[in-house]
């Protein structure tokens, strides 16, 4: 049944230990095209065929991917790309990203009448973008790729084409997404202008051997490689875009662009945060500053995240904000990592807990939206313990886990996060850290005050069946979440593992 | 059986979760039954740790440690000593009363409510038991979130507020304290080599102790902080009345019988053997901050119009004792307060309980509105009684005997404040006597309360254990002291004060 085989390995001038390190990126490929194929021929009804062939390639690119974690590093194609723990376990998190958001948005779009197999290929090619961004070893590789994810999603954020928050959101997304491409691949440029590689470990490796590559135009281009990045994960001052973005998305995209969009940002920038030499004491000016500007970012960016969401109504701006200030806290953790010992091992593991908490809140927002993306306000959640029990519980669950209140992941990774920067000696930024957390407390538990403390506004509130498929993805997010919480060291040996060798 | 003996405090701490996990499946109807079976079968496999426990033995006994989180030194370990021993039988204890006494005041989602009291009451043991920073930790916070859920559901007509204003106050406090545990487990692993949350490891952390703003300073005003909002301390009390008033009956009892006591508990297992110099310079800060809240507390809660803030604000003044007790750092004084807390933790969960069923009755908690209640509900008027003479330390009852012996203890480290805290006790029987005398007594003029009917049996079965307690408490102290002694010398001698009593003591018996 293995498609596969029919390929001769040695013909693409592979080994056939490359080939199964390709293996997760193949399979997805497979499942965008032969998606793609069978949305036009429609020789059976697209929408379960479409969903089942997606499915079934995320889920066999997640077993390849799940089984190289353990695997040592690996370099494909001359160094361009990298099969190592870090890639794979990225990987997985993106497929689960991609399978959960499929699972929500199925009986979304039904709703919403777009029920078009070009939603579900689209999103497997952004997966497929955000797959290669982990594992890119070259920062052309990466620019294809973060462009292999970006124009996917740009696409998939205007899916409501008929709504106007939509065409907005996309447009707003597009211009301002291509400007911090374009200073990224300007960056990219000058940063080979100035080492004469665009392999990223080389650039490291060149710049240590050699300090007098560390030119002006050097850090010029390391800079713009980092606001690129800053503006990806949306850090302030290059959050401005977010909110609007994810407030006119279709839900269950929302949640897949602040998870895996996050995700893969984050993973690429730590890589090449890395390779401008940052924690590795070639030269005190670029750690100092570098180290100076991101703290003020971090900060910046918890405070500014968390008062606004204060005093958002609407949930999916709230989660909006939230999302920033979430942004911040792996700032620290990104800030810290070269002085703890467990490196940037906290950063992945607030990431995948991130992933899950998140992803969880908002397949069960897709479940509730109402036609057209309505009824997403926090009055809309008055009473809904009393229609949706178990869906009420499991966003109680995401929203203590966001607001870093154990026995949740979101605790456990946070401890995990803090405590390093603690190690790292920036106790100040900590208690900065915790006093914005603190703030937090405040907006999550308000929809929880909604969900169980409040009546119900209209007397005609009826309860909808809750989707089989949105169900199931809330309660895998849930165990993990809970999973996560009480036993976290599984996560924090796998995790620790896989950066060891970054 | 075998398992259960081995770990008995696991197996105790997290039967009530279990049990409430599998009451879900039963039908609502039958929850309340169920839960107060668990939580019978609790208080009476509890019993087991007071015979089990060797006042004589190790500090720590029926100690569990297993590996948690390998990489970050935290282990899951459980113990208790003397102190902890009588604050988890106070939580098994008033466990099953509470849940009998709501069998009638909570009518809707009564599934839901039953399962976050058991929940409940797997934070509070789990905090009592835990010998490791971070397990403490997790079950202090996790603890919040089923008392938000009891305040913000079943609570009065600013619920909302109150559940909201008891978390946002309760978390500022403790992530504090995260910090402040990082920190030490880092400076376990500078001195040690390893990284480290387990209580003992960090028992031998040295820290720079020399002045207010000292590491040991700091680190103590973050964990301070977190305990004196739990306490709760003037001035961060003010979460408290707004949490009594609005919770229902169950939550306040449980507010007032355990989880205050959970700062008192703090400062005691964690902030004083950890940080002994800081403990001596911040000494008189906390005594003063003390006996304010004792005379404020008592002035505050002579005003006040509503019966179950009147018992709020006492608890405020109550608790204010436990921490000037606390903080004379010696024998009797501690002594002195651990009792005190378990007094406060008898005597107002009692008067909530009898506020809370006078207001099923009549739905009113103002003060104004009863009188005379003495002629139609004796048997309540009696409880309410020797309640309210625990509450102002009548000798005989058991509030006498620790209040007592905190004053006695204040009297050794700061004579002017004990005066001052001494005018609390006069102050407390004049609002605890007057607000008796203004319900009980009087004509019985409102025709409302003609009709009021005594307590049924369920009502006075409720009461009875712990009218039982009060008296047990107050007449056979000796019996509960000679359990806590041993752990008491020594958190004095983690704190470095023993040695200075035992050698003033030497100096006397030598003039």
């Amino acid at each position: 049944m293995n498609p596969l085989n029919t390929v001769d390995a040695s013909l693409l001038g592979l080994s056939s230990s490359e080939m199964s390190a390709l293996a997760p990126y193949f399979w997805l490929l497979f499942a965008a095209v032969s998606g793609m194929i069978l949305g036009v021929f429609r020789i059976l009804p697209a929408k379960w065929t479409v969903f089942g062939v997606s499915i079934f390639g995320i889920l066999m690119a997640a077993a390849s991917s799940a089984t190289q974690i353990g695997m040592d590093r690996m370099d494909l194609f001359a160094g361009m790309l990298v099969a190592d723990g870090y890639s794979a376990f990225f990987n997985v998190l993106f497929l689960g990203t991609a399978g959960l958001s499929l699972f929500a948005s199925m009986r979304y779009l039904d709703r919403e009448k777009l029920q078009y197999p070009e939603f579900t290929t689209l999103l497997l090619f952004s997966t497929l973008g955000m797959m290669l961004m982990a594992s890119a070893m070259d920062l052309i590789t990466l620019f294809i790729a973060l462009e292999i994810m970006s124009l996917s999603v740009y696409v998939l954020v205007g899916f409501r084409r008929n709504d106007r928050r939509s065409n907005e959101a996309a447009m707003k997304y597009f211009i301002l997404g291509a400007a911090a491409s374009a200073i990224l691949l300007y960056g990219s440029a000058l940063l080979y202008g100035s080492t004469g590689t665009f392999n990223i470990t080389e650039i490291l490796t060149r710049i240590s051997a050699k300090s007098e590559l560390m030119t002006p135009v050097f850090h010029l281009g390391a800079w713009m490689v980092m606001a690129g990045f800053l503006f990806k994960v949306a850090a302030v001052p290059f959050h401005m875009w977010m909110p609007d973005v994810y407030e006119g998305a279709p839900t269950p995209i929302t949640g897949f662009m602040t998870t895996g969009i996050k995700a893969a940002s984050f993973a690429a920038f730590v890589r090449v945060f890395i390779a401008v030499g940052y924690g590795k004491d070639l030269e005190s000016a670029i750690q100092g500053r570098l180290h100076d500007v991101l703290w003020i970012l971090a900060v910046a960016t918890m405070l500014i995240g968390n008062v606004i969401a204060l005093t958002q109504t609407n949930l999916k701006r709230m989660l909006a904000y939230s999302s920033i200030a979430h942004t911040g806290y792996i700032l620290v953790g990104m800030l810290a990592a070269p002085g703890s010992e467990s490196g940037f091992a906290p950063v992945v593991m607030y990431l995948a807990s991130y992933t899950i908490m998140n992803l969880g809140a908002f397949t069960i927002l897709s479940i509730l939206a109402g036609r057209g993306d309505t009824g997403l306000n926090l009055h809309d959640l008055s009473g809904l313990s009393k229609r949706h029990p178990w869906l009420s519980f499991s966003m109680a669950v995401f929203l203590f886990s966001m607001a870093g209140i154990p026995p949740t992941a979101g605790f456990a990774s946070k401890y995990y996060l803090l405590y390093s920067a603690v190690q790292a000696k920036e106790v100040w930024l900590v208690i900065l850290a915790v006093l914005c957390s603190a703030i937090a407390v405040y907006y999550y538990l308000r929809v929880i005050v909604y969900m169980y403390m409040r009546d119900s506004e209209q007397s005609d509130a009826r309860s909808t069946l809750t989707p089989a498929l949105g169900a199931f993805a809330v309660a895998m997010m849930v165990a993990m979440t809970l999973q996560i919480g009480v036993l976290p060291a599984k996560m924090m040996a796998v995790t620790r593992k896989i950066v060891a060798k970054l | 059986m075998e398992w259960l003996n081995a770990h008995l405090l696991t197996g105790l701490t997290f039967l009530p979760l279990l049990w409430a996990l599998m009451g879900t499946l039963l039908p609502a109807k039958s929850s309340k039954h169920w839960a107060f079976a668990g939580s019978l079968l609790v208080f009476f496999l509890s019993i087991k740790l007071y015979f089990g426990y060797d006042p004589n033995g190790a500090e720590f006994q029926f100690l569990e440690v297993a590996e948690w989180i390998p990489g970050l030194g935290v282990k899951y370990s459980v113990g208790m000593d003397g102190i902890s021993l009588w604050l988890l039988l106070l939580t098994t204890f008033l466990s099953p009363l509470v849940i009998l006494g709501s069998y009638h005041s909570v009518e809707e989602r009564e599934k839901e409510y039953y399962t976050l009291l058991l929940a409940l009451q797997t934070g509070m043991m789990g905090a009592f038991i835990s010998l490791d920073t971070f397990l403490f930790y997790v079950f202090w916070e996790a603890m919040l979130i089923p008392m938000y859920f009891l305040i913000g559901i079943w609570g009065g007509k600013d619920r909302v507020y109150a559940a909201m204003k008891f978390f946002v106050f309760t978390m500022v406090g403790s992530l504090l304290m995260l910090v402040a545990i990082f920190f030490l487990a880092y400076q376990h692993k500078l001195q040690f080599g390893s990284f480290s949350t387990a209580l003992l490891d960090l028992y031998r952390v040295k820290l720079d102790g020399s002045g207010y703003f000292s590491t040991q300073g700091l680190l103590f005003l973050a964990f301070a902080l977190a305990f004196a909002i739990k306490v709760p301390l003037f001035p961060l009390h003010t979460w408290l009345p707004d949490a009594h008033v609005q919770a229902p009956t169950a939550g306040s009892v449980i507010l007032a019988g355990v989880l205050l006591k959970m700062g008192g508990y703090g400062f005691i297992r964690f902030a004083f053997p950890l940080f002994p110099q800081a403990v001596a310079t911040y000494q008189h800060l906390f005594m003063v901050l003390g006996s304010v809240a004792i005379v404020y507390g008592a002035w505050v809660a002579m005003v006040q119009p509503d019966m179950k803030k009147l018992v709020a604000y006492s608890s405020v003044s109550h608790m204010g004792y436990v921490v000037i007790g606390l903080f004379s750092l010696n024998a009797i004084g501690v002594t002195g307060s651990v009792y005190q807390m378990l007094n406060h933790g008898i005597s107002t969960p009692a008067l909530f309980l009898l506020v809370g069923m006078l207001y099923e009755r009549r739905h009113t908690k103002e003060i104004k509105e009863y009188g005379g209640i003495t002629k139609v509900m004796p048997l309540f008027a009696a409880a309410f009684m020797i309640a309210t003479l625990s509450s102002v330390a009548l000798p005989g009852t058991n509030g006498f005997v620790g209040e007592f012996l905190i004053l006695l203890g204040t009297w050794k480290a700061n004579p002017a404040l004990a005066v001052l805290a001494t005018t609390g006790v006069i102050f407390g029987a004049v609002y605890m006597l007057w607000m008796f005398q203004r319900v009980m007594f009087g004509p019985l003029d409102n025709p409302e309360n003609k009709k009021l009917k005594d307590l049924s049996p369920r009502e006075a079965f409720v009461l009875l254990p712990l009218m039982v307690a009060i008296v047990v408490m107050g007449v056979v102290p000796n019996f509960f002291f000679e359990k806590m002694e041993t752990s008491v010398n020594k958190l004095l001698e983690r704190t470095g004060k023993l040695e200075m009593v035992a050698k003033n003591q030497s100096r006397k018996d030598e003039n």
